[in-house]
Order: structure tokens, then sequence, then C-alpha cells
């Protein structure tokens, strides 16, 4: 095959990545998953309980390997810092990220950062000060980065685009922990782990609210970036989720609970059924499953909780009513 | 020249990449946007003369400006150039370039086929989200309209109209801001763009109403939003939202209250507009009207 200059640049900062596994998006053929996965149900009752130890059981219980996947690696949690609003609960909770940061660290990851890229032009220290990022989280300066505004380095193929800019950071992580909230969506039925990664999506280079991945299509964006940061665990704040208009104008759910897994779409699939939605309904799930991973709950082992213990029905918005399991 | 400004002036001064650009953050590759901004807080140095080269380096065949040296992308800090060329008055080929890149590029939502749907939606009684037959500026071509864009293109176009005459810049001026009076939110000020979503109303953001301010500024009909814009400065607690708010008001006429004494952020964006927007700062340099 005959590499363009293009191409040439592009695989040269690529490689100055440290080797990213999927830097032409569609080079390697789909890995197909396994017949099964693990997903925990850690129930979580408040936000000032011991969520490190609950964290750790799930951690164990959904069988994450973590000696390959984390001891001595650089690991991105990612969490869903969007707006604030002190009259509801639009982002994960700072005590879970707080958490996770020190389950992860204590697991030997070599390298532990918090990165976000928020979907509208905002102030994102001041969105972290509102959301008490700054107080909860041990030197969250240092170790945060705004992935809006992060240096950049592209992928080849996109979806239908030729190449797309993501920050190095994702690119350089080894392991992204997606640290979503548990949330209805009025776009895309529910926001979950997968969702969560419009946030790796630089603005910088696309504008805000990330227009290109509306111009692409909301559930093929969704599917395109879990396709790519495969290297994935998600930790779902579902303590208090969101329910009605979500993303942001819906009001707070308490489910009570944390969702993990190294399966994104089978942990989304399991948040769905905890909220009363079925997965199967849900555009970029339906996308996802038997490609990315397994939504059918006869194919998820489900670990701590069962899900009949914990299903609470979130409200739903008109448009989404039909997603009702 | 107090010890605000000058703090953050020497920030900038102190951060500058050897390739003559800022990164957002110290450390980091050169982006356009921060590098202009920091051009504009020290005009006159030769620190801003270097950015400029920089800058000028940056621009595509097609006239617009790529946001990194390494992000082969068409970028609305195009307008953020053109702006920068009119302030140095450097208004040779690359600026008219420049300026036809932004008459030619329009939001997807524009256009022949988008305003016959807009029609058509209105005959069955629906309500586009938008007007149809207005357009402002998308962050890269082919998407839709977006406030941050649009203003920061009605400030260039607005300044460019010194030298670059003609009916075409004047109609994108008035369709540009009519579209920001179309987009408004029904609380009275901005956010990035969507007043509704799904029939609901959206919040206004302090950052995007000061840029829409800024955006608008030369109108007449601005009195109430400046009375909001400074309210706003008092309430917000986001740094950035009051640098624009209080770069806003000051090209608007107004004379807000002196920012608080602080040390600059590590954000280098940030420290170029509260350096700008400082009492004694070049927010001037963004007066944008209309000749």
């Amino acid at each position: 095959m005959k590499l363009s200059r293009r191409d040439m640049l592009t695989l040269a900062g690529a490689g100055a990545l440290g080797g990213y596994a999927a830097l032409d998006a569609r080079s390697k053929p789909a890995q197909k998953p396994a017949g099964r996965s693990a997903v925990a149900i850690v129930k979580a009752a408040s936000y000032t309980g011991d969520l490190v130890s609950r964290m750790r059981a799930g951690i164990r219980e959904c069988g994450f390997d973590v000696e390959n996947c984390v001891r001595g690696k650089r690991v991105l949690l990612k969490p869903n810092l969007v707006e604030f609003d002190p009259h509801t609960c639009i982002n994960t909770n700072a005590a879970v990220i707080a958490a996770a940061y020190e389950v992860f660290e204590s697991l030997g990851a070599a390298e532990v950062v918090i990165g976000e890229g928020p979907g509208h032009r905002r102030d994102t220290y001041a969105l972290a000060e509102m959301a008490h990022y700054r107080d909860e989280i041990p030197k969250f300066d240092a170790r945060f980065v705004d992935l809006n505004r992060d240096d950049v380095s592209p992928l080849r193929r996109f979806a239908d685009r030729e190449e797309m800019y993501f920050p190095n950071t994702a690119l350089r992580a080894d392991l992204i922990v997606s640290l979503a909230k548990m949330k209805t969506h009025h776009w895309a039925g529910a926001t979950l782990s997968m969702k969560n990664y419009f946030g790796l999506v630089p603005g910088s280079v696309y504008g805000w609210p990330k227009n290109e991945l509306h111009q692409i299509g909301i559930p093929q964006s969704i599917v395109e970036l879990s396709r790519i940061f495969r290297r994935s665990f998600a930790i779902v704040d579902g303590i208090v989720g969101m329910e009605g208009n979500g993303p942001i104008q819906g009001t707070p759910k308490p489910a009570e609970v944390l969702v993990m897994g190294s399966d994104l779409p089978a942990v989304d699939a399991t948040c769905c059924r905890i909220m009363g939605l079925d997965p199967a309904k849900i555009e970029y799930l339906a996308m996802a499953s038997d490609v990315l991973g397994v939504t059918e709950e006869a194919r998820i082992d489900q670990r701590g909780e069962a899900i009949r213990d914990v299903r609470t029905n979130f409200e739903l918005i008109g448009e989404w009513r039909h997603l009702r399991a | 020249m107090g010890d605000y400004l000058v703090c953050r002036l020497d920030r900038l001064r102190s951060t500058q990449n050897p390739d003559g650009g800022w990164g957002y953050f110290p450390g980091n590759k050169s982006w356009l946007e921060p590098t202009i901004y920091a051009a504009l807080a020290l005009h006159g140095e030769t620190a801003a003369d270097r950015a400029w080269s920089l800058a000028t380096s940056w621009q595509q065949s097609n006239g617009s400006w790529r946001p990194a040296a390494e992000v082969a992308v068409d970028n609305s800090a195009t307008a953020l150039c053109v702006t920068l060329a009119c302030v140095r008055g450097e208004f040779d080929e690359p600026f008219r370039r420049g300026v036809s890149w932004l008459l030619s590029t329009v939001g997807s939502e524009y256009g022949l086929t988008q305003r016959m749907i807009g029609a058509a939606m209105r005959l069955f009684g629906l309500t586009p989200d938008r007007n149809r037959s207005l357009t402002g500026w998308p962050w890269k071509p082919d998407e839709a309209s977006w406030v941050e864009p649009t203003c920061h293109s009605l400030v260039a176009l607005k300044k460019a109209s010194q030298e670059f005459s003609g009916q075409l810049l004047r109609e994108r001026v008035r369709l540009g801001e009519a579209q920001l009076f179309d987009v408004r939110c029904k609380d009275g000020g901005w956010n990035y763009g969507a007043p509704v979503a799904r029939g609901v109303d959206l919040p206004s953001y302090p950052e995007t109403t000061a840029l829409a301010l800024v955006g608008l500024q030369g109108r007449s009909d601005l009195g109430p939003i400046l009375d909001r814009a400074g309210r706003l400065l008092e309430s917000t607690p986001s740094p950035l939202a009051q640098a624009w708010l209080r770069i806003a008001l000051q090209v608007n006429g107004a004379k807000p209250a002196a920012p608080p004494a602080g040390e600059p952020s590590r954000d280098l964006l940030l420290t170029a507009l509260e350096a700008l927007a400082a009492p004694e700062g070049n927010h001037g340099l963004l007066k944008a009207r209309l000749a």
C-alpha cells in the first residue's frame, strides 16, 4: 500500500504517541465480543459511604484484569462534567471521581489523570469548582486535563470522515475509565458509559456543542468512539441519576448503585434495565450489540446485586416513552 | 499600568513558545486562539510580531486558517486572524483571502433547500428550530451556525469594512446580527446557539452572552442587555465569563469595576483575555463598527 505524505505525517504523529492501537480506526478487524460479559452492580446508598471499598469489590466481582490493564499503565478517568445547576445532578459526583482516583492509584497504575471536554463552551475550571471537584478531589488542578484544549493527533477514518483529531491525553492512555452519570438524554434516550465519550472530542478543533458528532449521527458517533477507545472500563454513577429531560434539565433520581464492567455495551444495557428501559430500543446499543459487546441479558453475568432488586423506573419525556421495558 | 495587567502580560511574555505562538497551557503546542488573543494583549511588542508571523504561516490555500500547525481543518478562528490583521494594519493578500473565506462561509441551516424546508414546516404548523433565512458562521464549514463563531466573524467583518467595502459584507453582518437575535434565549441572554431543545427553553450562559454583546457592538438597542451583562459580572464565579463580560461592557462604552487583584491562571487563553479586559488593557482593539 502506498502511503501519501499526509498518511506519513499522520503515522509519524501517531508513533510519537506511543503506538496507540487504533490509529487507523479500521485497520484492524473489530474484536468480536466474548460470548459472555460480567457486569457488577454495587449498592451505594449515598456519596458519603465508603465508595473506595465498593469500587474495589465491583472491580473484583466483574473479573477485571487488573494485572494487565492497570498495573504500570496510564489511566485516564473520564467523568461527565457538563454544566452546573445546584437544583439537579448533572455531573458525575466528585466523591465518585475521588474514589476512582484512589482505587486506580492503589491498583498500581503508573499514572492516573482526570480528563473531560465539556460539550458547551464554558469555563471548565469554574464548572469543576461549582461541581465541588476542586474541594473534594485532592490536587484536582494538577491532575486534570481539559480535553477540549489538549494537544491533539489525528486518527484516520472515523465513521464517514477521513480523519478525526483526538486529545493526546486520551490517545496515550492505556486505559480509559468512563465515569459516567446514569441519566436520560433528550437526543439519545439514555447517556451512560458510551455516550460519555463525546467528551473525548476536542472543541478546539470541532467547536461546541461538537456539531461534527451530530452531523455524523449521534448513535453512529457513540459507537465509533467506543470502538476506537476499546481499552476501557466503566463505572456508572447511579447513586443519584437523572430522569426526565436529561442530560441537563432533568430531575434527580436515586438508583443507589454503581454499575461496573469492561464491556461498555453490557454495562450500559444493564444500566438501562435498572432504569426500566429496554436496551434493544436504544439505537446506539442496538448498533453496538454483538459488535462491541453484549447487551442481551442472558449473556451478561450479573454480579453483585440482581437487577430486579435495584430496578427503579426513570421518568421519560414523551419522545422516549417507547423505551420503557 | 496596574499590577493586575502587568503580571498577566509578564506571564504571556514568559510562556510564548519558540515558534512565536502560545498553547492553551504552558508547555503545550501553539494554537491559533490563544496566540491571537495573546498577540492582541501584547500588541506593539516584538512578541506580537512573532505571533503574527506564525499565524500567517497557518493560512490555507482557500483563505481560512487552521487552528494549529498540525491540524488541517478549516476553522472559524480565521475570524480572529482577520481581526488581528485589521489591528495591525496588514491589509494585504492574506487579509483579503481571509475576508473572502468568511464571506463565503455560511451555516448549513442556510440556503435555498433549507429555506424551502423551513417554509414547508411552517405550512404544516411546525416551528423550525431557527429562522432558515438567516445565517451566521459555523465552527467549521458544512455545519450549523453557532453563537461564538458568529460573534468573532461579526467583529472581524465590521473591522474589515474599513478596508473591504461591498454589499455582501454588509449583508453578512446584517444576517449574522439578525440570527444572533433569532437564537437569543428566553431569559434574554445567549447560550451556544440553541434557545430551545425538544420544546423546552434552555438557559443562557454569561460567557456567550458577553460574546454576543461583543459581536453586536455598535447597535443602539443593546441597553437592557448591557444592564444584564453588568449584573452577570457581579454574580458569575467564572473568571472566563468575567473577562469576556468586561471586554463586552467596555467595547460598548461601559466602565465596569476593575477586576480584583489576583495571580494569573495557568490557562493562557484566560490570561490573555484578562489582560485585554483590564481597564488599561487592549480591549479597545476589539472595538468594531461598520464603516
